[in-house]
């Protein structure tokens, strides 16, 4: 009793539905395109376009276009700005007619076009029945989800950072409990809307996280762009902004924490649905990782020696052996096999069927080949970011033992200080400060028989520079720092024996005419300054300070003094040791015509904790005239850069990572293809929805924990390898001897747990399709 | 109450646009402990109503009462824990998971309703003995005879004492004589441990047998 013509008359509907549809398209893209002309009229163009890629996610032209105009607004003077009115108008009524187009196309319930079935009165399948599209209590907490976790953010570090009104915690410790916040609150809300509403809600979570979540970050992003703007409601953010900027590019910071929250919603969603979907949370997990480690089996001895061995010594060398070994194990089997057969034929029947059991399947190569992806994906992180922090803590040691951590300046016409004493007493006592010691800065040439060079020429106290920076010890062997307050004692050089000058023009020759050395000041000169003008310790040296004589009849006078070289330091740095010249604070007064100091120096013992001490010190100096600078600041644009290739290298790298979940992705499909049958015979044995999710999570999850300590075990090693073998550098071209290497705890764990996510959240969406066979799926097939 | 109700059951499908009604209002009720044969022309939709029934597939209307609760109103949850509970499947073809021996197939619902493994592997291993296949523990399927197989499968469905089995023509695939042994197994299975079945069968001899017979045809289940 097949009813017969129940045929859909799928193709008159659909024609002028679609035709509604094109109409739609074809208005929005002239409303659009109409709103652009008018944005290039005001010329705002170039800024539109910059802004255009991060507005494109669900904010439309309209804002575009108004953003376009704001800034154009600001920038040309407000007379000569005239808005092309008409254009703007007909493009927005373009674009809304447009929108409403498509509204209207979208397809309504459609009339009966035939009489009521036989199951007109009996009830409706009460899940069907029950169907709900939206629910606003579980958009309601995606929306705390988001938006919650970046208002959390946001006061949660102007509270922990922020020094006056605040603990004033050093800002990236702050940012990182204030991030750790967001993402559990970002985390939980996702998983109790999922939970309720029993289902992942995406158009809930899409809203939410484009509507609500987007503006925040978008407004950061602009807001050095509106100055009017960013007095008004900037200083909100003062925290949030600070911390963006210390790695030099602010809006990538913004939207990676924006991404950051959009995961950990994400994954709260996911974990909500899973765990929640009956309505009793169900966190056990025994039965799932039966299955699943049945059916991807990475936890094996022998796999995940021979990926680790892949990754230590290249792909070629391990897979010739395993080659070799391969085939010697089936030639030895065989012959074995085969006196085995000429015995009992069963028994090498029984030998046969122990032999093919071992043979791999696809999906089994296919896991295998994920795992390796992960691993090297993680073992390229790990390296790469130890030797950037290797390089950073390089420089942070040769930078920070050369300069002071704050130091104490003062505004005043000639930048002196004669009250330094004071000023060191007073900042002496502070919490955290370790060292303080006085100096004088200045630029003079410095001429030796040899050569000539402009340097920088500091004034320091022998007795306490010590306490402040590592010169005393940087000091080669046969100087002293001592001697540039006891010139007496520095050994004049002598020649053995003098040599007529055609002997060696390139030699320096002393001559010393009244057989006796003077007693000269004593200098202390970087090592490549030191080759450059070609003296060693006891040779004399001549100063010359540009402005030091006071004034002549035609301008500034030069004064020039003559020193002997006290020492010679090497600091690591070409910069300093080819820049650099110290002197006595006393000889400095004199020479430079400074009255005291230029400043104090401060050692602290935290450097991290150093910017809060430079605040610290200006309040205890009662602010103007005096002003403090930390290191970071003094070094800011070297570091960020640093900071902003270590961030770029970690998210290329991460790459890496995301292009091995492309194969997890693959393989955990694969398996879900393969397991269709068995998917419909553990549902109807009873296994929900949520149970099945979380057995093809189970699987990428393991899969991603394998590769993931192959890749740290390896990564590991090589670190371990570089450091203690060391790759030889240049020194001449990188002035480093050896690749230095720093394994950070906290960012290698970082790249393992990137790795874990990244496989995880690469499983749940075949994970998700394997919740959707249906259980009579695999049950007919046969 | 009877153990089942179900009332007005429509089942169709759709091929190019064309529908198929191939249950049409069914209204049945199954009593405790009856043991019921149902036959039926091929293509008759005899497979689909058991699905049905068995809550793995979805009608398009109508309702299922199982002892006083609707079981079309569960959860996805719920549902699953009805089907672990209380029906047991045996199938055409045994459907054993590839992976696992036939203790851990056996065990398997136990597994997934959290008992714990020693004790779900020691009821399984009673109810392998009981069918006759001790020394058959660790083999995969694959390692199995049809017959064999299909005993693993009807333990499986009995390993959580099920309130309701439903068997799809389980003697399909064998030899008459392997076939008579199910047979022989599910009728003592019924008077021994009282469970409610349900068996499609092309088997008029064995329909015959069995207690309350009936019939579907033209989309309605008739009394044979
Ligand atoms: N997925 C489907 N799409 C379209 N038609 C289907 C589908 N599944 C089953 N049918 C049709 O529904 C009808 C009933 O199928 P069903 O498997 O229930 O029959 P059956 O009575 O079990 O037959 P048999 O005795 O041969 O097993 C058949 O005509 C079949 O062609
Ligand atoms: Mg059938």
């Amino acid at each position: 009793m097949n009813s017969d013509t129940a045929t859909l008359a799928l193709s008159e509907v659909e024609r002028p539905r679609w035709a509604l549809r094109a109409a739609a398209v074809l208005l929005l893209s002239v409303g659009a395109g109409l709103l652009l002309l008018a944005v290039r009229q005001a010329g705002a163009g170039d800024g539109l376009f910059s802004a255009l890629a991060l507005l494109a996610p669900g904010w439309g032209g309209l804002v575009q276009a108004g953003l376009g105009l704001l800034r154009a607004a600001h920038r040309a003077p407000p007379v000569a700005l005239a808005l092309p009115w008409r254009w703007i108008l007909a493009g927005a009524v373009g674009w809304c007619l447009g929108w409403a187009l498509l509204a209207f196309s979208i397809p309504k319930a459609q009339a009966k076009d035939e009489a009521p079935s036989a199951a007109a009165d009996s009830p409706l399948y009460p899940p069907l029945a029950a169907w709900r599209d939206f629910s606003p209590a579980t958009f309601a907490a995606y929306a705390v989800a988001i938006l919650g976790g970046e208002v959390v953010l946001v006061l949660l570090q102007t509270f922990l950072a922020s020094g006056a009104r605040g603990l004033g915690m050093a800002a990236p410790s702050a940012f990182v409990l204030s991030l750790l916040a967001a993402v559990l609150v970002a985390f939980a809300a996702g998983a109790f809307g999922a939970a309720r509403a029993r289902r992942l809600a995406a158009p809930e979570a899409t809203i939410a996280v484009l509507y609500l979540g987007t503006p925040l970050p978008v407004l950061l992003t602009l807001l050095p762009n509106f100055p009017r703007a960013a007095l008004w409601v900037g200083y909100r953010f003062r925290e949030i902004t600070y911390v963006a900027e210390l790695i030099g590019r602010p809006e990538i910071a913004y939207w990676l924490t924006f991404t950051l929250l959009v995961v950990a919603l994400a994954l709260g969603i996911l974990s909500g649905f899973v765990a929640g979907g009956s309505g009793t949370l169900d966190l056990s997990t025994g039965f799932e990782l039966f299955v699943a480690a049945r059916h991807v089996q990475v936890f094996r001895p022998r796999l995940l020696f021979g990926g680790l061995l892949v990754l230590l010594l290249g792909v070629v060398p391990p897979l010739l052996v395993l080659a070799v070994l391969r085939a010697a194990d089936a030639a030895v089997e065989r012959t074995r096999i085969r006196a085995l057969g000429l015995k009992d034929p069963m028994l090498a029947a029984a030998a046969q069927r122990a032999w093919a059991e071992k043979a791999q399947t696809a999906t089994a190569m296919m896991t295998a080949l994920s795992v390796g992806g992960v691993g090297v994906g993680v073992m390229a992180l790990i390296i790469v970011l130890s030797v950037m922090s290797g390089f950073e803590a390089d420089l942070q040691t040769k930078i920070l033992g050369t300069n002071a951590h704050v130091v104490v300046l003062k505004y005043t016409d000639n930048g002196a200080m004669p009250e330094y004493a004071e000023v060191v007493k007073k900042v002496e006592g502070l919490r955290g400060v370790i060292g303080v010691t006085p100096f004088i800065f200045g630029q003079v040439m410095i001429a030796s028989e040899g050569n000539v060079d402009g340097t920088i020429i500091k004034g320091i106290d022998p007795a306490s520079v010590g306490s402040v920076t590592d010169l005393p010890k940087n000091v080669l062997p046969g100087g002293n720092i001592d001697w540039l307050t006891q010139p007496n004692s520095i050994p004049v050089h002598r020649p053995a024996r003098p040599r007529a000058a055609t002997d060696a023009d390139d030699e320096v020759v002393h001559h010393t005419p009244g057989g006796t050395e003077p007693v000269l000041p004593g200098i202390l000169l970087g090592r490549e300054l030191a080759a450059s003008l070609r003296v060693l310790v006891g040779d004399r040296v001549t100063a010359v300070s540009p402005l030091g004589g006071g004034m002549g009849p035609t301008g500034p006078v030069p004064r020039s003094r003559a020193f002997r070289v006290a020492g010679i330091f090497y600091t690591g740095m070409y910069e300093y040791d080819s820049k650099f010249a110290y002197i006595s604070l006393g000889e400095a007064q004199s020479f430079l015509d400074v009255k005291g100091a230029t400043g104090v120096e401060l050692k602290v013992a935290d450097v991290d904790d150093a910017r809060r001490i430079s605040g610290a010190a200006l309040q205890a100096l009662d602010g103007y005239p005096y002003r403090t600078k930390d290191w970071g600041e003094m070094n800011r644009n070297l570091f960020s850069a640093l900071r902003l290739e270590k961030l770029m290298m970690g998210i290329i790298l991460t790459i890496i990572v995301i292009v091995a979940a492309g194969l997890i992705v693959a393989t955990v499909t694969m398996l879900v293809l393969e397991k269709r049958k068995e998917i419909s015979v553990l549902k109807a044995l009873g296994v929900p929805d949520s149970g099945v999710v979380k057995i093809f999570l189970a699987e990428g999850l393991q899969i991603g924990l394998a590769g993931g300590l192959l890749g740290l075990l390896s990564g590991l090693a090589w670190c371990l390898f570089i450091e203690k073998v060391g790759l030889r550098m240049d020194p001449q071209v990188y002035y480093i001897h050896s690749l230095p290497v720093k394994v950070e705890p906290l960012q290698t764990a970082l790249a393992v747990v990137i790795a874990v996510l990244v496989s995880y959240l690469a499983s749940v969406f075949p994970a998700l399709r394997a919740a959707q066979v249906e259980p009579v799926e695999g049950l007919k097939a046969e | 109450m009877a153990l089942v109700e179900i009332r007005d059951v429509f089942k169709s499908y759709w091929l190019h646009g064309k529908r198929i009604d191939v249950l049409s209002g069914v209204s049945l009720d199954i009593e405790r402990g009856e043991l019921v044969s149902l036959v039926g022309a091929s293509g008759a939709g005899k497979s689909t109503f058991l699905h049905v029934l068995g809550t793995l597939d979805a009608p398009v209307a109508g309702s299922l009462h199982f002892d006083g609760t609707s079981v079309f109103e569960l959860s996805d949850a719920g549902l699953a824990r009805f089907r672990n509970r209380t029906i047991g499947f045996v199938f055409q073809s045994h459907f054993l998971l590839p992976e696992f021996t036939a203790l851990e197939n056996v065990a398997m619902p136990a597994l997934v309703q959290r008992v714990d493994r020693a004790a779900a592997l020691a009821q399984a291993r009673a109810l392998l003995e009981r069918v006759g296949l001790g020394a058959r523990l660790d083999h995969r399927p694959g390692e199995l005879s049809g017959g064999e197989a299909q005993r693993v499968a009807l333990a499986r469905a009995l390993v959580l004492q099920p309130a309701l089995l439903l068997a799809d023509e389980p003697t399909g695939n064998l030899d008459p004589a392997t076939g008579e042994g199910i047979h022989q197994l599910l009728r003592e299975v019924n008077r021994d441990l009282g469970i409610t079945m349900v068996v499609v069968t092309h088997n008029e001899v064995l329909a015959r047998s069995m207690p309350r017979q009936l019939r579907l045809q033209a989309g309605k289940v008739l009394r044979a």
